[in-house]
């Protein structure tokens, strides 16, 4: 089964002559263990792609499902629930809580989600790949850019998700911590059974790429 | 709460800085109230202390005690839950003390008042020329024994017992017998007294030229009574709604700042209801922790205040004056609510 699936979506805004249609016919599926990556241009309808699969915004046309069901099924209070349950974010501005401690950030959580999470050891392993296992009493304004995109993809990855939506997970990375964070979405989904949906610019990621995908205005093609 | 407390802790500037205002705020407010009650109680401690439920005035007198004089005929017969005062200004004169202003009240040693009065040294009047006085008189220097003259009496007066609480009008109370009275106002012959005080909350008189009153009516028209109470109402009011726009003012900032933040923890799927709670619950904390500095600021203040200044501490009232700040905190708190209700997740993707 697929874990995520959007099928004929459009996605228009605005009306009359203010009208753009910013998705065409939108298809796309992504199975456990695979790495789905998308790249595109600014202004292409990546964010928007992002937004509609994370429930965050209703499509004007077609469907969007996740582990067989509809968003449309669902209150905006289950959707909030599902994307903490179901869906890891990772976005590009990762506005972390400037008066929680990196330790605190992930303890949030916890006091949302009691249960579910990822256990200690496997926690332990996600901070040590991601190179943060030593900076967890800093505060954000302690760290560096780099330091703060791997600690908010440590706090997307401690819910344990079926799904990972990630929004330019490197943009704030040297080359060596692109190859790792690339090297850790590729193990979270082959190893850990996860669909990784990656939205971005980089192309050093389409290495770890199971499926490539090319949005160019609104309209998604798979590459061959 | 976890929010709240983390975000206490790590600002600790930005959170002293608006608990001293918090704190300035509820101290000048607990003073105030304080001060209104005791200017109050100084109006009305001797009224109060009689027991008095109702009071007949001459009924021209515009419901003044000084203004009024009763005859023999309108007094008529009075039962054990009456007695007839007679109330005039005086000024108290001995050598070696300054002139002291003064409110005369004569009682006839038979009545409630007289038999209830509680001394807290001394004996009670016996002879025309005998006083009890307030025992702020104590503090002006006069002792038991001590004499003094009242306004340009040639006789002096000799003190004879202290009492607590006679007050009336801020004024100390100077008791003594009825017959004396009329000789300060020089009405030997004519009236017999001011004022008929009752016990009795159903007392009636059908005495022509006479009305009575409730306690509360006559104490509203002591002068300056009402204006000064209002005046300390409305201080205190305005000063209620200044905390909550300082409050309402601090966290809108304190929250527009965090609205990316929040916005990354709502596309997260954190609930609302997390953030909102930690919106009110800082305000809460907050508003709490100046209320508890402000109200130790309070009780320092009482233990060092001389005994002359008019404060009253009453803890039902400074803590309904502390929970009224609370809620004005709470609604101050619940304007910032709407916008983190209004956070919209989607404006963080896509960078």
């Amino acid at each position: 089964m697929n874990a995520f699936e959007m099928k004929h979506v459009n996605q228009t805004f605005g009306t009359g002559s203010a009208e753009v249609q910013v998705l065409h016919d939108v298809n796309f599926s992504a199975q456990p263990g695979t790495l789905s990556l998308i790249m595109g241009p600014s202004g292409s309808g990546k964010s928007t792609f992002l937004t509609i699969a994370g429930g965050l915004l209703t499509p004007t046309s077609g469907t969007v499902t996740v582990n067989g069901t509809d968003y449309h099924d669902r209150s905006k209070k289950e959707r909030d629930a599902l994307r903490l349950d179901e869906i890891g974010f990772i976005l590009q501005t990762y506005h972390l809580l400037p008066y929680l401690t990196v330790a605190d950030q992930l303890k949030l959580v916890t006091k949302v989600k009691p249960t579910g999470n990822l256990e200690p050891e496997a926690l332990k392993q996600v901070l040590a790949t991601l190179g943060i296992q030593d900076l967890l009493h800093k505060y954000p304004g302690e760290l560096s850019g780099g330091q703060q995109q791997r600690v908010a993809i440590a706090r997307a990855l401690y819910p344990d998700p079926a799904i990972i939506l990630a929004d330019e997970p490197t943009a704030a990375l040297d080359g060596e911590r692109v190859k790792v964070v690339a090297q850790l979405l590729k193990t979270l989904a082959v190893q850990h059974q996860k669909a990784v949906v990656v939205v971005t610019h980089d192309a050093r990621l389409v290495e770890a790429a199971d499926q490539l995908y090319h949005m160019q205005d609104g309209v998604l093609t798979k590459a061959s | 709460m976890f929010l709240a407390l983390k975000e206490l802790k790590k600002e600790k500037l930005r959170s002293g800085l608006m608990i001293a205002m918090i704190v300035l705020i509820s101290y000048l407010i607990f003073i105030l109230t304080s001060l209104a009650l005791g200017l109050a109680r100084e109006n009305t401690a001797a009224i109060n202390q009689w027991g008095a439920q109702r009071i007949a005035l001459n009924s021209t007198a515009n419901t003044d005690l000084r203004q009024s004089f009763l005859t023999q005929q309108q007094v008529g017969k009075l039962s054990q839950k009456e007695a007839l005062i007679g109330e005039t200004s005086v000024v108290a004169k001995a050598s070696g003390h300054k002139q002291l202003s003064a409110t005369f009240i004569g009682l006839k040693s038979h009545q409630f008042i007289a038999q209830n009065l509680k001394l807290a040294g001394g004996r009670p009047v016996r002879h025309a020329y005998e006083v009890v006085a307030d025992d702020s008189l104590k503090r002006a220097g006069y002792h038991l024994n001590s004499q003094l003259k009242l306004n340009d009496t040639a006789q002096k007066f000799t003190i004879v017992g202290f009492t607590k609480n006679a007050k009336l009008n801020i004024s100390p109370i100077i008791y003594g017998q009825l017959t004396t009275w009329q000789s300060l106002r020089n009405m030997v012959n004519g009236p017999v007294g001011s004022a008929i005080v009752s016990k009795d909350s159903h007392y009636k008189t059908t005495q022509k030229g006479v009305k009575v009153y409730s306690k509360q009516q006559v104490i509203n028209k002591l002068p300056g009574y009402t204006a000064q109470n209002m005046t300390f109402m409305l201080m205190i009011g305005f000063l209620m709604v200044i905390s909550l726009i300082i409050i309402a003012v601090f966290l809108y900032i304190l929250t527009m700042q965090k609205l990316p933040n929040y916005a990354v923890l709502r596309v997260q799927g954190i609930p609302s209801k997390v953030l909102v709670g930690a919106t009110i619950s800082q305000s809460v904390l907050l508003v709490l922790s100046g209320l508890a500095i402000g109200a130790l600021l309070t009780a320092i203040t009482a233990i060092i205040m001389p005994a002359a200044v008019p404060m009253a501490f009453d803890l039902t009232i400074l803590g309904a004056v502390g929970v009224g700040l609370l809620i004005m905190a709470l609604l101050g708190g619940l304007i910032p609510v709407r916008s983190v209700l209004n956070v919209d997740p989607i404006s963080v993707i896509g960078g």
